[in-house]
Formats: structure tokens, sequence, C-alpha cells
């Protein structure tokens, strides 16, 4: 008996509940950094068939949201827009540069540009882009700073507890109407919560959290 | 072997009781401890039989089927099962109620029987125990696998996650997860820390040394102290009494899956109750199934004896009449309480498209069971265990009569159906017995299916206070150690002076001299746990009680708190207008983490008293003391007891009656 168990096997509980409890915390810091979309979602950002670039055409040119995603503000769905709205300028602008190849390939054939979706909600959430950006909600809230992107990222987590946040408390990402587009509108903190109170209640916004607002 | 011998002397002037008053030995012909031990242990010794290989090999095939089909139900989706509108809880709930209810026999028996000092339990209650986890552990499979994405099944226990949404606490199948976890944890540690002697004495008897490291691991390091039996014991009481009101609130948490809804035919009060009578019934019939086989292969006759078959029968009787009235009560509610719904409901179950499944049910519970009322049948063997598997075929069927019926007629009858089982539900129910009996199998090869110990301590012999306590000549003869053969050495350090006694008479009035010449540093090591030896050594009260009251507070107060934080403050979930927290809805799951805290405070304090586990420890160095867990009582008197004096003490052990005095070396 002695022989099989020496002496040092009379510490092994303790030493064994220290190392689970280390390994315990290990893992589950681990699990909550590396595997909550946090980390595994913001910083996607794929490689696109056209090298689109946001920081080009918004943050330079100038041009408004809504001159490509022209549903945003009717529909539930900020559309992706077809290429004749990239050839209006592109016809005159760069006609023949090769980055612009699947753009004019598409016009002529009618196949839509494989574009790689970055944004993207499970099947049973319901989201509606029209009635964000209607009660001054805006693009950067969620995409964030898109018209500084020369490739778009996945910004924010999108997670159910990242619209709960803001729908428990919508007052600091309300902002005025026709700020909505403009990537680059900040306000003094303290002056934008006392006018995102103000919308909300002058709008009537209701951010509601019951179940059936998301999960139809 | 000698009946009249021990009487002669003890027995002598006593008056006769009347024969019918006796009572019936629990192991026949007066046998010894060692013998015991020799026969439980065997089973799990020595060449594997055939019959256990005959039984294994289908029983694997079963098991693996059952992982077949729930790889080729989670890989393709819930289609392939035969639930659909309006039957859509089918034979995973029908399947999860039925194992979770066998396996309430286990601690029923480990519990209540204890508290109700039933000592025919010993026997029974380890087998039982196992076969409750094993149950427990196939009816855990069916809500997983019900769930439809098993793999967010995760999402059922209250861990924090990016959704921000806790569980909903108000749901009884959140009370579900709580209770049926906390049944198999608590399950789980009762019959370890019953097997823990057990485990000692296998270690002891082993002859290879794997088998000897392996048990040794497992019975950290027991010793049979009686300091250690003392904390065991009080450790044994709370848990079986924490034990006693979770096995009857598992069972009633899974019939308010049922009755919190409002379904006639489900939403009636009678249903907690009808609910655990019903699932002792079941388990008790699954344990006879079981044993009436078991106890024949594996010659147990003497332990588990005709009597305690027939005293199992009786409690199928009682419990089999209480489902009797509970199924006819539930008819007369639905004709007394006037609601046409319930009426229709109940008339439809008994003469439906189901009353075929109603009357196989109503045949094998209510009326099978009362041939019970005859001790010719109770005590016929065969008939018993064909009266068993019919219990086990009535407790599905009542299961699948409640969950059907009440389900395919819908208050529209635009939704009626009828409900059919696919093949997948067949064969994954089929391989679930595979499962549990591979299960069970693996527990009769590798454990002693007979909690040794206890039922050494329930033999006369066993009580020190009884005539054949002090009775040496059934003990076989000890093969005489040469006296200090092989010394070793003697630069080993002397730890203090072991004496051998050889029967619980002379070990307690040996620890009573002891005591009463003032040593401090001493302690008693026994086989089991003896009646009346704290006293005669002067322990104080174990103190374990408070670890689990400390313990169960905790559960009580961290369940109340974590749900009012979870439903009330931090995501106040709306649920058809209930308060946000109530005291009465957070008190099942509040009230299952009270018995699982408690019961971990009591093994932890029944761990941290006895500094177990101590794996190493000097004693084992002695060849003799290795028949402590067998069949020998030991005191020592450590030499660093103040009033220790090598000779003195000597002399005073060898006064007590020990006729082997030895120096156990540190």
């Amino acid at each position: 008996m002695s022989d099989l168990f020496p002496r040092w096997y009379n510490q092994l509980p303790l030493k064994i509940a220290l190392g689970l409890l280390v390994s315990a915390v290990v893992v589950s810091a681990g699990v909550w950094y590396y595997l909550t979309p946090k980390y595994s979602r913001v910083g996607y950002q794929p490689i696109q068939p056209v090298p689109y670039s946001h920081a080009t055409h918004v943050g330079q040119l100038g041009l408004d949201c809504r001159y490509c995603h022209t549903g945003v503000e009717s529909s539930w769905y900020a559309n992706i827009p077809s290429p004749s709205v990239c050839m209006n300028c592109h016809s005159q602008v760069l006609p023949n540069d090769p980055h612009l190849a699947p753009i004019r390939d598409s016009v002529k054939t009618g196949a839509p540009v494989p574009w790689v979706q970055i944004h993207r909600t499970s099947d049973f959430v319901y989201f509606n882009h029209a009635v964000h950006v209607n009660r001054g909600v805006s693009c950067v809230s969620c995409h964030g700073q898109i018209n500084k992107m020369v490739e778009v990222r996945h910004e924010q987590s999108l997670t159910m507890a990242f619209c709960l946040d803001c729908h428990r408390n919508p007052a600091p990402n309300i902002r005025p109407l026709d700020q909505v587009y403009n990537m680059t509108w900040t306000n003094d903190p303290a002056r934008q919560l006392e006018a995102g109170v103000r919308c909300v209640r002058d709008w009537k916004i209701r951010s509601s959290h019951n179940c059936s607002a998301c999960h139809r | 072997m000698a009946e009249h011998a021990p009487k002669s002397t003890a027995f002598a002037n006593a008056p006769e009781p009347p024969p019918e008053l006796e009572r019936k030995p629990l192991v026949q012909n007066l046998r010894s401890f060692a013998w015991i031990s020799d026969r439980i242990a065997a089973v799990a010794e020595g060449r594997t039989p055939k019959w256990w290989w005959a039984a294994f090999v289908p029983s694997v095939a079963l098991m693996i089927m059952c992982f077949v089909m729930i790889g080729y139900l989670i890989s393709t989706g819930v289609g392939v099962w035969g639930v659909a509108h309006p039957v859509s809880w089918g034979y995973a709930i029908i399947n999860f109620v039925f194992w979770i209810g066998i396996g309430h026999a286990g601690t029923l028996i480990s519990a209540i029987l204890f508290l109700l000092r039933q000592r025919w339990r010993t026997a029974v209650n380890r087998a039982a125990e196992a076969m409750t986890i094993f149950a427990v552990m196939c009816a855990g499979i069916f809500p997983l696998i019900h769930v439809g994405r098993a793999w967010m099944a995760w999402w059922l226990f209250p861990i924090p996650n990016s959704n921000n949404i806790w569980p909903q606490f108000r749901s009884p199948l959140m009370w579900d997860v709580f209770a049926v976890s906390t049944y198999f944890t608590v399950s789980l540690l009762f019959w370890y820390m019953g097997l823990m002697p057990d485990l000692a004495t296998m270690r002891d008897r082993a002859k290879t040394k794997i088998r000897k490291y392996l048990y040794g691991l497992f019975a950290l390091g027991w010793t049979g102290s009686n300091r250690n039996w003392s904390n065991y014991e009080k450790a044994y009481l709370v848990l079986a009494g924490l034990s006693t009101p979770l096995v009857l609130s598992v069972h009633s948490i899974v019939s308010l899956d049922f009755s919190v809804s409002q379904l006639p035919g489900w939403h009636t009060t009678i249903f907690p109750p009808y609910f655990v009578a019903g699932a002792i019934f079941s388990g008790f019939g699954m344990v006879l199934t079981l044993l009436i086989p078991v106890r024949k292969l594996c010659g147990l006759e003497e332990v588990i004896t005709v009597r305690h078959i027939e005293l199992m029968g009786k409690v199928i009787l009682a419990t089999g009449s209480m489902v009797g009235y509970a199924y006819a009560m539930e008819f007369f509610i639905a004709y007394y309480g006037g609601n046409p719904y319930e009426m229709f409901t109940f008339k439809n179950r008994a003469f439906g498209p189901y009353g075929w499944a109603y009357w196989i049910m109503v045949t094998c519970n209510v009326i099978s069971p009362q041939l019970f009322w005859f001790k010719k049948i109770r005590t016929n063997l065969v008939a018993v265990f064909i009266l068993s598997i019919c219990v086990n075929i009535g407790m599905w069927f009542e299961r699948f009569v409640i969950v059907v019926t009440s389900l395919h007629r819908d208050f529209l009858p635009a939704n009626w159906g009828y409900y059919s089982p696919t093949y997948v539900d067949v064969l994954t129910f089929v391989g679930t017995f595979g499962l549990f009996l591979t299960l069970f199998l693996l527990f009769l090869r590798f454990v002693p299916l007979i909690a040794i110990a206890e039922v050494k301590s329930v033999i006369p012999q066993g009580d020190p206070d009884h005539p054949l306590g002090s009775v040496k000549e059934m003990l076989p003869a000890t093969p005489e150690m040469k006296p200090a053969a092989k010394e070793p050495a003697k630069a080993a350090k002397p730890l203090g002076l072991l004496a051998e006694f050889e029967t619980s008479a002379e070990i307690k009035s040996a620890a009573k001299k002891v005591r009463n010449a003032g040593y401090r540093r001493w302690d008693v090591f026994t086989p089991f746990p003896i009646h009346g030896m704290d006293d005669a050594m002067g322990l104080r009260d174990s103190r374990v009680g408070w670890f689990s009251f400390i313990g169960g507070v905790t559960g009580y107060c961290s369940g109340m708190l974590m749900i009012w934080f979870m439903n009330s403050f931090d995501y106040p979930l709306v649920v058809g207008g209930k308060p946000l927290f109530s005291p009465v809805y957070a008190f099942p799951v509040s009230f299952e983490l009270t018995i699982l805290l408690g019961a971990f405070g009591a093994v932890a304090g029944m761990l941290i008293t006895n500094r177990l586990p101590r794996w190493h420890n000097p004693l084992f160095k002695s060849e003799r003391f290795a028949r402590v867990t067998h069949d020998r009582f030991f005191i020592l008197i450590e030499c660093r007891d103040p009033k220790f004096s090598e000779t003195k003490t000597r002399e005073l052990l060898e006064a007590a009656g020990s006729r082997r005095v030895e120096m156990a070396e540190e």
C-alpha cells in the first residue's frame, strides 16, 4: 500500500483543487474573450470582387449613403446598389479601369456582382433599417465610421446584447434627423444626452424590449 | 452452521420469544464478517463469468444503436421523429419521465428507508442507487435531444452570454433542469460516499498492483477509523435527510411540466403525489427486475433474501394502489368538476383511439400488483419477476397515455391527429436500455454491488450488545503471523501501539477502558460503524452538520438572489403578465440549490473533518491492518500521547483482550 501511494500524494487534493480553479478561470476568460462575437465577428473584412473604397467615395467625395443604398429610408433592407449606379459616374470616370471589370460585366450580362456579405443577422431576428434611420439612429451607430474604411469591416459586435443596450437606453444614440447620414457629426456628450431624451419623448420612440419585437 | 450453539450461554435464562415474533435474519445462516466481504467482493473479482459476457455484448450493441440514432437525429433534424402537430411531445418526453421515474427507487431506498430505520435496505441500496444514477443518465439524454438544437442546450443554464438574456425561471421546464441535475449530482455523491468503505475493502483484497492502485485511489485512503466513521455517519444522515425531500421534489417538478399548462388531463393538482407514487412504483419494479436474476447469478441469495423481495413486493402493492386511486380520482374529478373539456378528455382517454394504451396501463399498473396481497405470490420469485416487468411496461404506458391522449385532441377539432412513433423513436428508446444495462453490468463487475460495511453492521455479530456480538467461535481461525519475523531496521520512527481485536463487543469494551485510562491521541478502527462506539470513545458530536447547514443556506439565498437578479433586475422579462419576481416561482430552483449546496457541504465537511483524502498513511505498512476492512478491529494508541509508555500501554491493551499488540511505525 504505502509504496503505491508515496507521501506527496496527500498534498494532491489541494494541488488538484488549485489547478482546477486556475484552469476554470483561464478557460472561462478564454471563452469569454475569444468565443464571443465581440472577438469572433468584429474585424471581419472579406476581400470583395471590386475594391470599392468607402473612404474615397464617402470620405473624400462626400457621397451620401442613400445615393447607393436607396432603400434604407423606406424598407427593412439597406440594399446593395445595382452596377448601373456605379456606371452613372464610371462610364465617364476611369471607364477602362481593370478593377471595375466585374461591374462592367455585370451591366452587360445582368449577372449580379458577387459581393460578400459582411453584416448579417440570424434568420430568427427581424431588423428594420427604416425605423431606425427615420428615428435618428445613425448608420455610424452600428456600422462604424464607414467614411474612413478603405475596405468595409465588421465594426460592432451586433449581438443581442448590443441591440439591447441601445433599446434600453436609446437617448445617447438619437441625433437630429438631418445628421443621420453625416458620418462625422458629433455632439457634446452632456448636451447629446439632454437632446436625446427630448427626441425620445417628442418623437415617441418606444424601443421595445419584448421578445417578439425582434423574434417574430 | 451452529444455530443453537451461540444461544447456549447468553440466552440460557432469557425467555424464548414466540417464533412468530422473532425477526427473520437479514443475512441467512449466521454468516461471519469474512464470509460477507468474501462473497460480495467475489462478484467483482476473479474471472468474468460467461453470463456476464452474454449480457454485456448485446447491451453494448443496443447502446451503440442508441448513439447512432441520436447522431442521425442531430445530423438530420427532429423531422426523423414522429412528433408533429398536435402531438409535439412524443417519445422523448415519455421516455424522459419513464427513466426519471425508475430513478426514484434508489434514493428512496437509500434515504427514506434509512431515516425510517428499515435495516433491510442495506442489501439492496447500493444496486438500487447505481440503478438510479444510470436511469437518470438515460433520462437526461431525452430533454437534451428534444430541444432540437442540442448544441444550444447550454442555454438552459444560467451562464452569462452575448445575448444578454437569462433563463426564464417561471417555467417548470427550467425547474426541471435544476431538479434533475441536482438529483443526479446528489445521488452520485450519496452513492460514492456509501462506496468509500467498500472500495477500501476492495483495495485491501486486491491482488494486482493496478487494482490496488485504482481502488486505493477512489477509496481516498479510508482506514475505518472511528473518528472518521463518526463524521461519515453524520454526513450520511444529513445526505439522507436532504435526499428525502429531494426525491419527492424531483418527480413533483416533472409533474409540474404537465400540470402547470392549462390542458385538460394535465392541469390537475393531484399530479405531484400521483407522479411520485408512480415513480416509486416503477423504480421498485425495475429494482426487482434487476435483482432477482442478479442475486441468483452472483450467488447472493443469502444476502438478498426472499424476505427482501417480499418487502419490496409490499412497497409495489402500496404504491400501485396509490396509482390506481389516482387514476380513479382523475376520472371522478373530471365528472364531478363538470368541465366538459375534462370530461371529454377522460372519456377519450379510456375509449378513444388510444384506449388500447389506457387499458394496458390499467391492467399492468392497477390490476396486476393487487396479486401481491398474497404471500404465496410475493415469495414466488418467478411470479415477482414477471409482475415487476408488468410494472415497467405499465408505467411506460402511463406516460404514453398522459402525454399523447391529452395532446392529440385539441380544443379545435381541426387540429386533431393521431401520433405514431417512427423507427428512430423506437430504436432510440430501446437503445437506452442498452446504455442502462451496459452501465449496470460494468457496475456489477467493478464495484461491490452490496454495501459490505452496512451489511456487516446489521448482522447480529456486528452489534456489540447482542449476545452474538462477543462470540468468537464463529470466526474462522486466523493464520498466526510470525511476530516480529521481518522486523525492519530500527531506523523507522514508532507511531504507536496497534492492538487487534476479534469481536465487536471486545473492541467496544476495550475502547471504554482506553478512554477511562485517560488517553487522548488514540483511535479505533473497525470494518463498519459500531453502534455506541462514539460514546464509548467519548467523541463529541460531529461538526459535519454545520458544513451542510452553511451550504444549504448559501444555496437558498444565492438561488433567490440569482433569480431576482436575472429575471427582475438585469433583464426584466415580462411573461404572461406575471410579476417580475415572486418568491413563489423562485422557490423550486432555490430549493434544489439548497439541497445541492447542502449536499456539497455535507460531503466536503466529511472530507475536511476526516482529513481525507489521505492516500499515504503509515498504518497501511502493517500487513495485519489490511484486515480492518475485512473482519478485524484495531485500537491505535499513538506515541505522541502524553500518557503513552510502551510497557504500560501494552499491558492495558492486552488486559482489554487483545491477543496481538504490535508497534506500528511512522
